[in-house]
């Protein structure tokens, strides 16, 4: 066995490639995706499940296989492999035999996608994708059943960090399924026009007349103009999603409008899993690495210690290290570039950098107050 | 002397140092993965069913259609009307399909739901057993592209055996 130096940079191209993609980093954004993907992967099957348990099953009524070599099974046994779907989604949320479960529910779950082509639907290809990348990267070494055996057992942890080449490979396929729609969409004269959206929007108004808007927006809805507009901001918005996750200094802003954007689909389109799986999947885009800020507080102090307990409850990235710092001293986060927040716009920066409080937080930052000191020098 | 970090030797799953199989066969799979996903969006723009092309509420076409089963002597009878024990909307029940005849949304573009009936009168045809007196099913399409007027496509399935041999289908 040859062994390949990843210590000196290398200086080609297929080097640098080599380097990025063996390089070790933090499974811990994967680990949680993985918590959150049993849910979604078990509201993916439960349909198929509830058929199923009513005694019918996808080729009762209409359906089309792919191919004709592709191997359908006696019913009993897809009944079966449904609820060892089912199981194994469990057993991959909680971190129970997580490689065997995370493979399991993969299989599962493509081998059902791919049975008919009335099975199709963006979003399961998306989840597919998801579960693929969690089957390959070790995501089970942390924030699961397995690893609190281990610790119970008294042997030590597995190493949480893996090389990052899934990690990358699930950034580039979250990229392109917003980069793809939005560019079939810019393409498309009558989407970048406005007129699908509005024809969309009338086929629907006495929906939209029944449903709880106000009157006046209902009326802004169905207004030709208004869509020449926003079918642009959709397009331009799925696009900048698609691009400016790639970038630090675009990245929170990218996250906070694909959360927005997520809970709009929601609300106004029957898209299954969609929203919720694109919304979990956003942690891929943390920084790879843990425990890299410092939150310095005074445990006498009840809000300083209020937060504290927040972040031990909150950080599911293992993002800050808690420090108790001295009586009467100001909540202090350093950043992983070293600089500095006080008080309340260290509070902010806190809150912007949990999952569950980041939506909220972070506009909050644009405040010129919030800005943090840089890094001294020298 | 090569110096290595200390992780370098302690590879993913405990297999050991990263040897130049697992760093071409990462690197491998990493191209033919990127390669394969810009591959099936660019196939996206010419398919029926746009498989991991993500191209997602693409249109706000509309169709319906009027599907009738062609008998030997010629007559044609409206699907909404069972037959021979058989219904419809019990055999054909996914995409949007079960009333052809309503005019409805396309949700995944024109060319998906065409596709889509055009195969759903072929399962049809050969879902049929007790069926001997159809020779095929007929769809007569009318779409609305957009706000485009409405196109009038003919969908017809495939030949039934059953109506021409007097046995099974």
């Amino acid at each position: 066995m040859t062994a390949t130096s990843l210590a000196v940079p290398s200086a080609t191209a297929l080097g640098r490639l080599d380097e990025l993609l063996g390089r070790r980093v933090s499974m811990r954004a994967l680990a949680l995706l993985r918590i959150m993907a049993g849910p979604i992967a078990l509201a993916h099957l439960w349909p198929f499940v509830a058929d199923a348990r009513a005694g019918v099953i996808y080729r009762d009524a209409f359906y089309e296989p792919y191919a004709a070599w592709y191997p359908e099974l006696p019913r009993p046994l897809y009944v079966g492999l449904l609820a060892l779907g089912v199981v194994a989604a469990v057993a991959m949320s909680l971190g129970l035999l997580t490689r065997v479960a995370t493979a399991t529910t993969f299989g599962v779950v493509t081998y059902n996608l791919f049975l008919s082509t009335t099975h199709f639907h963006s979003n399961r290809a998306y989840l597919v994708i998801v579960l693929a990348a969690l089957a390959v990267a070790p995501c089970g070494r942390e924030l699961s059943v397995d690893a609190w055996l281990r610790a119970r057992r008294g042997w030590p942890a597995l190493d949480p960090r893996s090389p990052a080449w899934p990690l990358w490979l699930l950034r580039f396929e979250a990229a392109a399924v917003y980069g793809a729609s939005g560019l079939s969409k810019l393409v498309d004269g009558d989407w970048f026009g406005g007129t699908v959206t509005w024809h969309r929007m009338v086929q629907v108004r006495d929906q939209l007349e029944a449903s709880p808007l106000p009157g006046w927006a209902v009326s802004l809805l169905a207004e030709r103009s208004f869509h020449t507009y926003a079918a642009k901001v959709i397009v331009l918005t799925e696009l900048f999603i698609a691009v400016g996750l790639w970038w630090q200094g675009t990245r929170y802003a990218a996250v906070w409008v694909a959360i927005a954007f997520h809970l709009a689909i929601q609300l106004t389109a029957s898209v299954q899993i969609f929203s919720f799986l694109g919304i979990a999947a956003l942690v891929i885009w943390a920084v790879p690495s843990t425990r890299d800020r410092v939150v310095g507080f005074d445990p006498a102090d009840t809000g300083q210690r209020r937060l504290a307990e927040a972040v031990a409850a909150l950080d599911w990235l293992a993002r800050f290290r808690l420090v108790e710092g001295g009586r009467g001293s100001p909540l202090t986060l350093t950043d992983r570039d070293g600089t500095v927040s006080t008080g309340r716009a260290a509070r902010v920066r806190v809150l912007s950098r949990l999952p569950l409080t980041a939506w909220f937080a972070l506009p909050v930052l644009l405040l010129p107050v919030m800005r943090p000191v840089p890094a001294r020098t020298g | 002397m090569t110096t290595r970090p200390e992780w370098a030797g302690v590879a993913c799953h405990g297999l050991g140092v990263d040897s130049r199989a697992r760093v071409i066969g990462r690197r491998v799979a990493v191209v033919l993965v990127v390669v394969a996903q810009l591959a099936l969006v660019a196939r996206g723009y010419r398919s029926d069913h746009k498989e991991f092309g993500f191209q997602m509420f693409p249109e706000s076409s509309t169709w319906s259609a009027e599907v009738v089963r062609v008998t030997a002597d010629g007559t044609r009878v409206p699907v909404s009307e069972p037959w021979f024990g058989y219904r419809w909307d019990e055999l054909v029940t996914s995409r949007g399909l079960a009333h052809p005849s309503a005019r409805h949304h396309a949700d995944a573009g024109l060319d998906n739901q065409v596709a889509f009936l055009a195969a759903a009168l072929d399962y049809v045809a050969g879902h049929t057993p007790r069926d001997r007196e159809t020779r095929y099913l007929e769809a007569t399409v009318t779409t609305w592209h957009n706000t485009d007027g409405p196109e009038v496509t003919v969908l017809r399935s495939r030949e039934r055996r059953a109506a021409a041999d007097g046995g099974p289908a």
